[in-house]
């Protein structure tokens, strides 16, 4: 399968009219990209805190270009899954809050755009053009986890770092009881 | 957004989300059945409750200043239909993962966790509060050639504004391109982002074919920006081509001895005037000079009359099989046994006409095709018209039942005594011989003209070449013509076969 789809890719750079066929359903390079580049970062990050919770998001990274080039949500949600207990990991091992955010933000973003490259694969194609759409999708992504980031760690140090986890646990609750409530 | 069934549909599914979050399942375990089993079920949902509101939006446009009317013309906002939306299940799990990972910081006491938990929330809240638009959109689809020649390339461009009040954060179009049309370059589709006022145009190019082709409706599907809710709609845009292929000139094709009282070019066996020598007889008075044998009369001193074959006119009707059996092709991307039947039944048709026949065409098809035998210049436009465009001969199949008893009988009725019939298809089931020898056996005398559309590649398809050989034989052993043709081109099939043929 994978041999496949290198075997057309290595051809769609030399006759693309030859290699045209409606029916193009992967993802579009461009999402697949985008999203490598974003479980980068967030590889990279986690291994600044803990070398294993970093390899365990390369792993993640890794399942995403599998679940990319299989055109597989199910691939995409195992490599979320390794990255989030990656996360655990990296936190449990005592990793400082930054460097966690940013891999949080990353794994999000990554996970977010892959599925939907594999979501446009199937509806529109990898010919069709998407690089605007990816790049929207991409960019509201990481405002909104850049956003989410910020507000909680800007309250966290607003609050001061001495205070007890128990009581950040109680605060984000009581976020989400707010939000909840407004919606 | 005022429907109740819509209102239903994402709150079922917000149900099921938080059954799934509360439930603790850290992952969505299975991405891809679940959404499509959703989407089916929408779909039968979103059917019974398409929108009523686009009349009374249509009604609120109407009362804007008339004299704006104009200027806001191309602007009108293109007729929508639309037809589901569901909720795409993509964030199913997100707030599991961020209460775990919440739930650990708070065990091992570490405010890292807990804060990167609070990013997922983030993300969940993301999920829940965006609605995917309705999308008003303005389209023209425009082509570069209305009235293109068979195998021509026709540029298809298609611009959509977003002439709506909301922005459209994920718009994906999928134009409605005729079945019977090849898209040869360019995917008719994109994906792209529209605020209001912007527009994005794309190109697509597809190949010609014959027939009438008529563009179906544009399906748009919007998401809301986090992807989490999905509506489609269909936008019509009115858009066809006319594909008329010129009648190229066939070589002669041998008609059977079942003629008209008039003056042709099918050599008959009365005796009369022609060219072709056929018997002697008695001199009985009246008869031309030029008729009567000198020599016999030097040698015997009998007068006698040479009778010379007669040729006549015949009246024939040209049935192309069309059933939706008969749209079989050597692979996937050659042309049906169906155009090949047309673009045969198109050279015979011309040859016909010129030689002073009346032609007629009839399809053997669930739809109706009936043009009566006649002769003229007109008829041969209509004649190639009806094998251009008819319905019933369409590069696709209808997708009707086909009756054959009734067909036949209508056939029968319809078809002049004096017809004979050729009949054009692959033969690739047993309907199609069995009714050759019925028409046959009614006296309409019938040639079987077949396109070959079998390989040899694999024993399945050796077999089913078998077949049809089989049936070829058993055609000609009841006294049928039958001739076929698969890479060669007709006229030299039809010369091959000529040399073999008595009258």
């Amino acid at each position: 399968m994978s041999g496949e789809d290198a075997e057309s890719r290595a051809s769609d750079g030399d006759d693309a009219f030859v290699d045209f066929h409606e029916t193009d359903a992967r993802p579009p390079t461009v999402a697949i990209v985008a999203s490598l580049a974003a479980a980068g970062v967030a590889a990279t990050a986690a291994l600044v805190a803990s070398p294993t919770g970093g390899a365990l998001l390369g792993v993640a990274a890794l399942g995403f270009l599998a679940g990319s080039l299989r055109s597989s949500t199910r691939v995409l949600t195992w490599g979320a899954a390794v990255g989030v207990v990656g996360l655990a990991l990296a936190g449990y091992r005592g990793a400082p809050a930054e460097p966690l955010l940013v891999a949080a933000i990353g794994l999000a973003v990554a996970w977010d755009v892959a599925d939907h490259g594999v979501g446009l694969g199937e509806q529109v194609g990898r010919g069709a053009r998407v690089r605007r759409n990816v790049a929207v999708h991409a960019g509201a992504s990481l405002l909104v986890g850049a956003l989410a980031a910020g507000l909680v760690y800007g309250v966290s140090l607003a609050v001061g770092g001495g205070q007890p986890v128990a009581a950040l646990a109680l605060l984000l609750a009581g976020g989400i009881a707010l939000i909840s409530a407004l919606r | 957004m005022s429907d109740p069934g819509n209102a239903a549909v994402a709150s079922e599914s917000d149900a099921s989300t938080l059954d799934e979050a509360e439930a603790g399942e850290p992952e969505q375990d299975d991405g891809a059945e679940p959404n499509a089993d959703d989407a089916d079920a929408a779909e039968g949902a979103g059917d019974a409750v398409e929108g009523t509101s686009d009349a009374t939006e249509g009604a609120g446009e109407a009362d804007e200043g008339a004299g704006e009317a104009a200027e806001r013309a191309s602007e009108t906002p293109t007729d929508r239909e639309r037809r589901r939306e569901v909720a795409t299940d993509r964030w199913l799990g997100i707030a599991g993962a961020a209460l775990a990972l919440v739930g650990l910081g708070v065990l091992v006491r570490q405010p890292s966790l807990v804060l990167s938990g609070a990013v997922g929330v983030g993300y969940a809240v993301y999920a829940r509060a965006g609605d995917a638009p309705t999308p008003t959109l303005s389209v023209t689809r425009s082509v570069s050639d209305e009235a293109p020649a068979p195998g021509d390339e026709v540029r298809v461009t298609v611009r959509a504004e977003n002439v709506g009040e909301t922005a459209l954060p994920d718009l994906r179009l999928v134009d409605g391109v005729p079945p019977g049309l090849a898209v040869v370059d360019g995917p008719a589709r994109v994906a792209t982002a529209l605020r209001p006022g912007t527009a994005v145009t794309f190109e697509y190019t597809v190949r010609a074919a014959r027939g009438d082709h008529e563009w179906e409706p544009l399906t748009a599907i919007t998401r809301d920006a986090a992807g989490a809710r999905e509506r489609e709609t269909t936008l019509d845009a009115p858009t066809a081509i006319a594909c008329t292929p010129e009648l190229s000139a066939g070589g002669d094709l041998p008609l059977r001895g079942l003629t008209t009282v008039h003056h042709g070019r099918v050599p008959t066996d009365v005796g009369g005037s022609g060219v072709e020598f056929h018997a002697t007889r008695e001199y009985r008075r009246g008869d031309p000079l030029k008729r009567i044998d000198w020599n016999r009369r030097a040698r015997t001193g009998e007068l006698s009359t040479v009778e010379l074959r007669e040729e006549r006119a015949a009246t024939v009707v040209l049935l192309v099989d069309a059933r939706e059996s008969a749209y079989v092709a050597a692979d996937p991307d050659a042309e049906t046994a169906v155009e090949a039947s047309v673009a045969a039944a198109g050279q015979a048709f011309s040859a016909l006409l010129d030689g002073g026949d009346r032609v007629g065409v009839a399809a053997l098809s669930p739809l109706d095709c009936w043009l009566p035998p006649g002769s003229g210049t007109v008829h041969a436009a209509r004649g190639r018209e009806t094998l251009a465009t008819d319905p019933a001969l369409a590069p696709t199949p209808s997708g009707e039942r086909f009756y054959r008893s009734l067909w036949l009988r209508r056939f029968r009725r319809r078809l002049p005594a004096d017809a004979q019939v050729l009949f054009f298809t692959p033969l690739v089931d047993d309907t199609a011989a069995t009714l050759a020898r019925r028409i046959d056996a009614h006296g309409h005398l019938v040639t079987v003209l077949s396109p070959d559309p079998t390989t040899t590649e694999t024993a399945g398809r050796r077999l089913t070449t078998f077949e049809r050989r089989q049936r070829l034989r058993t055609l000609r052993s009841a006294g049928i013509r039958a001739l076929e043709w698969g890479d060669d081109s007709f006229p030299v099939a039809v010369a091959a076969a000529t040399r073999r043929w008595s009258r």
